[in-house]
């Protein structure tokens, strides 16, 4: 029998319209969480995609020596794409020229990720190469046109065979932004590679097997290769193992996306907490004349619990295909923007979709359905009684722990959500306690005012208690938007900055040092803009306090035996000295050296905590053959996003200055003056050009995308923002209704009453964003020292902003809201009353 | 003896110390008999009611229902008693607004498990004349029509007692006075036991016997009308 009831009542509730506001809000946080993660699932699979060109692969295989025909066999079995790339360096020959290259041969598919781009001549505009060079043929870097004086068509001698050098490669994928590969590169058929003869036991060579698949075939692949590695000669590397600075935009969005999901979530939360409360206490009249006329509690409670989960299972049910709906949409508009397709997403995001539903809905309806069960029937004649608060700690350990269990479900990271919980708790309690006292200092004004403020100012005051609950809320919504859209700028701001319409655009390696003032003159002369010249002597650091450096570490290494031998770098450095510290590094230990002359040397802060090194401590270097020990006098942090030349080790002008050294510089080129680059260079033949304007182009490209991401986050958060909005204006409308009866009744006139509900919500909003606003402060200066390595900033303008726009938005929503309320005659609201 | 009130009182706790409603009441009532309770505002009719029908506990004292003692009984068995031999009219009618007539009048039939709840509904509402109306819901109908179908639920399976609290009182005097000769007439044709607060002086006379409440003090103002 119980469920016909329940059936009938939620019929009926459902047709006149009042479960809107908590069908809503489950509809909304389910559409929000589904279409948010699908959204970021797909986009991270694609910006991983697109990331992974910088590797030219998923994964690569790499080894000092040969890898064995039977690993790229099972690869092949496991459905992975795999290509040959065997790297090495030696002379070329054209003619009388000569000069040191970077072999790079490869086998078809090359690259498996990403694109090869060519051109017909030296510095010409590059174009999508379909396929590799032919046999006996050769395609170089521009560089090498200069260095060996070649032409389109000439031959290249290497080892014992002779290439016809057929294109000019301008873009390579995974040529990375190691400014030091430092010769250029020249591209074979890897089949051609026997026959060079340069591939000798003991020669350095590097092996690599690209390899790119799905997903589940590469872990699978992975689980039976890394068993069979040998540390000390091979390594496995995936695009996060790159400390690029696209892997760390990447994180940052990644980051940034899961921190405004969460928001979103808490905040769809409120609003059915909001919706659940009050619907609860719209059916206090309900249960009271139920129990009267005899129902027990376990009738009631059946009966209302099936009402509710009738209800979630619909309202998730339309969020599923709503929020399906909407990232669909939203992604074929970024696909066909940025002209890229994303990958599908997993089952995951509906899963946490529809969990996200059921736990919202269930968890907060709890309490107030625990005392809507507990209603007296005495309430028939007594309209006033209530249940009781006497369980009232139930409410904040269910609504507090499903808040900290969505956090976890949502971010995994057990840190960050008790960080973000306790901050929030903590916050929640300031806010109480501010938005009482902002009321009863807002009361003493109104008092002196006309009578609609009046009016307004003492409704505010006799609604104290609901009223700081219902600012918490205004409060913690606009702070959340607040803090999603000035993060975003942020964000944005950040990138940009490091990117800027005229960041260096060349990097210019190996210029001799007599070549130095010339090419200073040069820059001057034409008006180029570029970085100061530094000098570069490589060298390899082999000791720190006397205590041996393991020679090559791969992070496998790290991770199993921490013990043996202390770490190193595991490659030569450029080494480089200087009289003062370079503009973009920061000190952050010890002190920067004046005129002292004994030698001493700054080390970049990564690389110090990577390797243990302090201020005071000495380090041996040996520089080919020669060595010496110096003290650490300093530490600095540099930017590296800024695509300027920078460095580990910094010495001393004293202890490197008689050195042999190559100098280099970065400048900015318009794409217009492309062409004078040759003319310009051929006074330096030994110089070396780098061509970054691919790999700017690439994290522009991938920055676009995050952008559309993060605008589509942010019109979901304030979405939900407004629903909580509404759903807290909605709840105070019986209250506001017995009120307006009586005035009404007492003769009150409309335009008065009006006046004075736009008032109390022009105020109560108003206190709310500035609350909101100095919460939002607050937690930018934790997140962007914690979460986002960003140097925390105060928006002195959010604090007009945060109080005028919640004043507008609270005070517009609250007067539609009560618009039906004002217009409607006082009989009928009595009878509604009644 | 269908009900008995033995040394009833309720007091209560007020910012102002402990505020005794009523005074200790003694009486009886029979089955069948139609009883008023009288008395002006805040003199603690309504108090008695509640306590009666068992919606609230005596401070000290006992309510027996067909000898049962209501304080010995937790809420769920007080609530299987008003299930089983209690029928309620409120002066606010007190319909469940997501219901429809018929529904509202089904209610306590199907809450207590009874089968054939709709038939002995649409029945009743032909008695109380709303047999055209049985689908509209509570906001659909006026005044008069909603305490109609109040009166059709509380007599739907067949209970021994009804509680009436002010069942004119929210209507017009010529509504009400349809709705209380709807009243009578059922209770006459169901020989259910009327117990009736109200401050309508006529509606009382109508009564069997008529108590009065005076600041908590209930006394006999017995005078046989029928």
């Amino acid at each position: 029998m119980w469920h016909k009831i329940s059936f009938r009542l939620l019929k009926q509730e459902l047709k006149r319209g009042e479960l809107t506001i908590m069908a809503l809000a489950i509809i909304l946080s389910v559409t929000a969480v589904l279409s948010l993660s699908i959204f970021s699932d797909r986009l991270q699979a694609g910006l991983t995609e697109r990331s992974s060109e910088f590797l030219a692969a998923d994964r690569v295989l790499s080894s000092r020596r040969d890898i064995p025909q039977e690993w790229l066999d099972q690869a092949g079995q496991m459905q992975l794409q795999t290509a040959w790339k065997v790297v090495f360096n030696s002379m070329a020959f054209s003619g009388e020229n000569m000069t040191l290259v970077d072999i790079k041969a490869v086998s078809d598919g090359y690259p498996l990720r990403g694109e090869l781009e060519i051109a017909d001549q030296p510095f010409g505009k590059g174009y999508v190469a379909e396929g590799l060079p032919a046999e006996g043929e050769a395609w170089v870097a521009s560089q090498l046109f200069q260095a060996l004086q070649l032409d389109i068509g000439d031959s290249i001698e290497v080892g014992n065979s002779s290439f016809k050098v057929t294109k000019v490669v301008t873009y390579e994928p995974d040529v990375g932004f190691s400014v030091f590969t430092d010769s250029p590169n020249v591209i074979i058929r890897h089949s051609q590679l026997e026959e060079t003869g340069l591939i000798q036991p003991g020669s350095r060579v590097r092996f690599n097997v690209l390899m790119a698949g799905e997903p589940g075939a590469i872990d699978a692949y992975e689980d039976w290769l890394l068993p069979r590695l040998n540390d000390d000669t091979h390594s496995w590397r995936s695009i996060e193992d790159g400390d690029s600075p696209l892997s760390r935009s990447l994180n940052r969005a990644e980051r940034f996306m899961m921190l405004a999901s969460l928001l979103g979530v808490v905040l769809a939360a409120t609003a059915v907490a909001v919706a659940a409360q009050r619907y609860c206490q719209r059916n206090y009249d309900v249960v009271a004349i139920f129990k009267t006329l005899g129902a027990d509690k376990k009738q009631i409670r059946r009966i209302f619990l099936l009402h509710l989960l009738l209800l979630t299972a619909a309202s998730v049910a339309v969020g599923m295909a709503l929020g399906w709906a909407i990232q669909y949409v939203v992604i074929e508009w970024v696909a066909q923007k940025l002209d890229a397709t994303l990958p599908q997403a997993g089952w995951q995001p509906y899963a946490l979709a529809g969990a996200t539903g059921v736990i919202s809905a269930v968890m907060f309806t709890l309490y107030p359905l625990f005392r809507l069960v507990s209603i007296p029937p005495l309430r028939v004649l007594h309209r006033q009684l209530t249940a009781g608060n006497a369980i009232r700690w139930l409410q904040w350990v269910l609504s507090g722990g499903t808040i900290y269990a969505l956090l976890v479900i949502y971010s995994q990271q057990w840190w960050l959500s008790t960080a973000l919980f306790a901050g929030g708790a903590v916050a929640a309690v300031i806010l109480l306690g501010l938005g009482r006292l902002f009321i009863s200092a807002s009361r003493k004004a109104g008092m002196q005012a006309g009578s609609s403020w009046r009016l307004a100012m003492a409704g505010l005051q006799r609604r104290a208690a609901q009223n700081s609950v219902q600012m918490l809320s205004f409060s913690t919504a606009i702070m959340l938007l607040l803090l999603v859209i000035v993060l975003r700028n942020d964000l944005l701001e950040d990138w940009k900055r490091q990117l800027p319409a005229d960041a260096p655009n060349y990097f210019a390696i190996n210029i001799a040092q007599d070549n130095v003032d010339d090419m200073q003159a040069m820059f001057e002369r034409e008006n180029i803009p570029s970085t100061d010249l530094y000098p570069i002597v490589p060298g390899r650091l082999t000791h720190i306090n006397g205590e041996k450096l393991r020679d090559e570490v791969t992070k496998e290494e790290r991770d199993e035996d921490e013990a043996e031998g202390r770490e190193g770098i595991g490659r030569e450095l450029s080494l480089t000295w200087r009289d003062s510290l370079p503009p973009n590094n920061e000190l952050t230990a010890g002190e920067w050296w004046g005129e002292d002359a004994k030698p001493q040397v700054s080390v970049e802060l990564n690389v110090s905590e990577r390797l243990d090194i302090k201020v005071g401590d000495e380090l041996r270097f040996n520089l080919g053959g020669d060595v010496f020990t110096v003290p650490v006098t300093s530490l600095r942090k540099a930017d590296w996003n800024t695509l300027q030349p920078n460095f580990y080790m910094i010495f001393n002008t004293s202890t490197l200055e008689d050195f042999p050294a190559t100098y280099i510089t970065s400048f900015r080129l318009d794409e217009e003056r492309k062409s004078e680059l040759y003319e310009l260079f051929k006074p330096f033949p030994q110089t070396s050009l780098i061509d970054l304007d691919a790999m700017i182009d690439q994290i522009r490209e991938v920055i676009g995308q995050v952008s559309l991401a993060i605008v589509f986050v942010l019109v979901l958060v304030i979405i939900a923002g407004a629903l909580v909005l509404v759903a807290q204006v909605q709840a105070s409308m019986e209250e506001r209704q017995k009120e307006l009866v009586i005035l009404r009744t007492l003769g009150a006139p409309g335009k008065l009453l009006s006046r004075s509900i736009t008032y109390e919500f022009l105020v109560l909003g108003a206190i709310s964003g500035l609350i909101a606003t100095l919460a939002m402060e607050i937690s930018l200066f934790i997140l962007q020292n914690q979460v986002f390595n960003m140097t925390p900033v105060i928006h002195w303008k959010l604090w007009l902003v945060g109080p005028l726009c919640g004043a507008l938005a609270v005070a517009i929503l609250g007067r539609l809201s009560c618009y039906r309320l004002i217009k409607r005659n006082t009989a009928q609201l009595i009878r509604k009353l009644a | 003896m269908l009900i008995q009130a033995q040394q009833l009182e309720k007091t209560v706790d007020t910012s102002e110390g402990p505020l005794q409603i009523l005074q200790p009441i003694n009486v009886s009532i029979n089955a069948g008999e139609t009883v008023a309770i009288v008395g002006a505002s805040g003199s603690g009719k309504s108090t008695l009611l509640s306590l009666l029908a068992g919606l609230d506990l005596a401070s000290s004292g006992e309510v027996l229902i067909e000898n049962e003692k209501l304080s010995e009984l937790d809420e769920e068995q007080r609530a299987k008693v008003r299930a089983d031999k209690v029928g309620f009219i409120f002066q606010s009618f007190l319909l469940v607004p997501s219901l429809s007539a018929l529904e509202n009048v089904m209610l306590p039939a199907e809450l207590a498990g009874h089968k054939g709840a709709e038939k002995e509904a649409r029945e009743l509402l032909a008695k109380v004349g709303l047999e055209d109306r049985w689908h509209h819901y509570p906001n659909q109908l006026s005044g008069g029509e909603q305490q109609r179908v109040a009166i059709a639920r509380a007599f739907v399976g067949q209970p021994k007692i009804l509680f009436a609290d002010e069942p004119t009182g929210n209507l017009d005097a010529k509504t009400g006075g349809k709705v209380e000769e709807l009243l009578f007439d059922l209770n006459k044709d169901y020989g259910t036991t009327l117990i009736m607060v109200t401050h309508d002086q006529q509606l009382a006379k109508r009564c069997q016997r008529v108590l009065q409440m005076e600041a908590g003090q209930l006394s006999e103002a017995a005078q046989d009308v029928a």
